[in-house]
């Protein structure tokens, strides 16, 4: 998703390069504020993090993978301004050190992945949350349902900046970005969901957006651990994937058509329609996103984008259960002994904050703490 | 994946005038002509043959390894040839088509791919040319002087010392989990890639802790303290001078 030089014209590189200094300034200064002198040294390692986590490919099907975005998990963990620091000097040492995103494009870049799928998917995530049952299955779910969205989001913003500065038609590129990155944001959804849990289990006091009211007391980490640990934790991601799902195929799937595409127009113009009369796979039942018998077509596309949905999730779960190694791993289970009272990074007094990891860091510091996540599953593959 | 990260192992080649330049010379100068012939019209072709030959001059006398730029360019093709590759089959505004092997192309569509291609390939040519000639805490304090904020520039040369720690662990990681066989498949696994990431954040997130208060209690208050003050030589202004003046002729002429 990193957009190379060339790809954006002067105007659009000028626009989102203004809209994401001034939203990354802010982030700055909001940042700081509630950090203190501690902004540098955890920024910094958290965007090292970062970084790291998107070298890890994670597979989509057989033969392709995707990787980490990691903006609303950033926005999780250490609050929405913090997160779009990390992200922007992920992607700045993206740009600057490796040439991975151009230069000119690196506004747009920040703006796509660190304001539209930070910000934005912390927006969601908020939004999400109050709509959610407040337990901590919803709020994995409201963590995994943003996560999907800020990928699927800064795909289509990436798409409208290359339609607006005439690079590629928006009939073409929309399509192709967003339906690769519904799947891409399935895997980013579930390894949100995931880490936070098996964060929470260890170290609740490391996840800013956490809701204080969900973590009573002690019993806290094992509740999180165990309502999300076991068989519930892959329902509440596909309920809560599901229902983002729909809601996007209904809600906004008549209005990404509304004309034909790009390829169909241009078959028409170039005469070359009447070869795509007979498809390649002629046996579509929802011909052209129109279910038959449908006569209002906004209706009808929304009624097939529910109906595709439906059926991509009951064949993903049929797979699994075909492929018969669907088991979800436990969570690891490294509760730590003893449980500090919240302390939210962009709430509290840093200097208290500092003293109480110390006492941490002796808890922690075992090096077999945090148990390697392998162990359970060496014995189960053939 | 390991290609990609070039500065994670510091491969910086050997030393040249280019190498001695001050940082801040340099991410002038090369962002300069990125920006330059970003904005320089897709038709005049003539324009990005000559901000080629100021690259290819720049690259010789940096004596950088010719097989490393170019496996440097060839990573930025694929994003290429994904969207605009089949531009000129489909671009239905194409004024003057023309016939290849039977198959319609359109010109416009072929100007989009030029032109698209043209400016990222001479976008990371400039960007790799940068950051092989410049070591990472060099280019983070020319960007400072540069007036990038400095909270900004302190964050991300933190993230770039763990950068290299974190990688090596995610690679250990990665390594124990191959030898247990597990091999990434399908989409549900990815919830076993992220136990390793949320260990990972964990080990990197504990490590960051104690390094902070390592650092308070070695008296960090907040800023830092850089040695080896910049220096703008004579070579540095002649540099930029005799670009900015070459850059100038060619996009006011194209």
């Amino acid at each position: 998703m990193h957009i190379p030089d060339g790809f954006v014209n002067a105007p659009t590189a000028v626009a989102t390069g203004a809209a994401s200094l001034g939203a990354v300034s802010i982030s700055l200064r909001r940042a700081s504020r509630n950090l203190g002198e501690r902004t540098v040294p955890l920024l910094g390692v958290t965007a090292a993090f970062i970084f790291a986590a998107q070298m890890l490919n994670f597979p989509i099907a057989a033969g392709t993978s995707g990787h980490l975005l990691g903006a609303v998990l950033a926005a999780a963990l250490i609050g929405p301004w913090s997160g779009v620091v990390v992200m922007a000097a992920v992607l700045t040492v993206q740009a600057v050190g490796m040439a991975d995103g151009g230069i000119t494009a690196l506004g747009a870049n920040i703006f796509n992945m660190a304001v539209v799928g930070g910000l934005g998917g912390y927006a969601v995530f908020r939004l999400l949350l109050s709509l959610f049952p407040r337990t901590t299955t919803g709020y994995f779910a409201a963590a995994a349902g943003a996560a999907w969205i800020s990928v699927v989001a800064a795909a289509a913003a990436a798409s409208f900046e290359l339609a607006v500065s005439g690079t590629v038609p928006l009939g073409i590129t929309l399509p192709a970005m967003v339906s690769v990155h519904m799947i891409i944001g399935l895997g980013e959804a579930l390894i949100t969901a995931t880490v936070l849990a098996a964060v929470l289990a260890s170290r609740p006091d490391l996840v800013a957006t956490f809701p204080k009211g969900l973590l009573p007391g002690q019993r806290s980490a094992s509740v999180a651990a165990t309502s999300f640990g076991r068989g519930s934790r892959l329902l509440s991601f596909v309920v809560g994937a599901l229902v983002v799902s729909v809601a996007l195929a209904v809600l906004v799937s008549p209005f990404a058509s509304s004309s034909p595409d790009g390829l169909e127009r241009v078959a028409q113009e170039k005469g070359f329609a009447d070869a795509a009369q007979a498809p390649v796979w002629r046996f579509s039942p929802l011909p052209d996103y129109q279910v038959p018998g449908i006569s209002d077509p906004r209706f009808g596309t929304s009624l097939a984008g529910l109906l595709g949905v439906a059926a991509l999730f009951a064949a993903v779960v049929l797979l699994g259960r075909a492929f018969g190694k669907w088991r979800p791993g436990a969570a690891p289970a490294a509760t730590a002994p003893a449980l500090h009272p919240l302390a939210g990074h962009e709430h509290t007094d840093h200097r208290h904050a500092g003293h109480s990891h110390r006492a941490h860091v002796h808890l922690t510091d075992d090096p077999n703490a945090p148990p390697d996540p392998d162990h359970e599953h060496a014995d189960r593959t053939p | 994946m390991s290609g990609t990260h070039h500065f994670l192992t510091d491969e910086r080649f050997g030393t040249s005038p280019i190498h001695r330049l001050d940082p801040r010379t340099k991410i002038l100068g090369l962002v300069g002509l990125t920006v330059v012939s970003v904005s320089t019209p897709a038709g005049a072709v003539w324009a990005f043959a000559l901000y080629a030959g100021i690259l290819l001059f720049l690259l010789g006398l940096s004596r950088l390894p010719v097989r490393f730029v170019l496996r440097r360019v060839a990573a930025v093709l694929p994003f290429v040839v994904v969207v605009a590759v089949f531009l000129p089959f489909f671009d239905r505004a194409g004024g003057g088509g023309y016939n290849i092997g039977g198959v319609r192309v359109s010109g416009a569509g072929l100007l989009v791919l030029w032109n698209v291609t043209a400016k990222a390939a001479l976008g990371v040519t400039a960007t790799t040319l940068l950051a092989a000639t410049t070591s990472f805490p060099e280019l983070i304090a020319g960007l400072e002087r540069l007036r990038t904020p400095r909270l900004f520039t302190l964050i991300i040369s933190f993230m770039y010392r763990y950068t290299f720690l974190f990688v090596e662990e995610f690679r250990r990681m990665r390594r124990a989990m191959e030898a247990r066989n597990f091999q990434g498949r399908w989409l549900w696994q990815a919830a076993i890639v992220g136990h390793m990431v949320s260990s990972l954040f964990l080990r990197s997130y504990q490590r960051g802790e104690r390094v902070y208060l390592a650092m308070l209690s070695r008296g960090y208050d907040g800023s830092m303290r850089t040695a080896a003050p910049l220096a703008l030589r004579r070579a540095d202004t002649t540099f930029l001078a005799v670009l900015a003046a070459v850059l100038l002729a060619i996009r006011l002429t194209a």
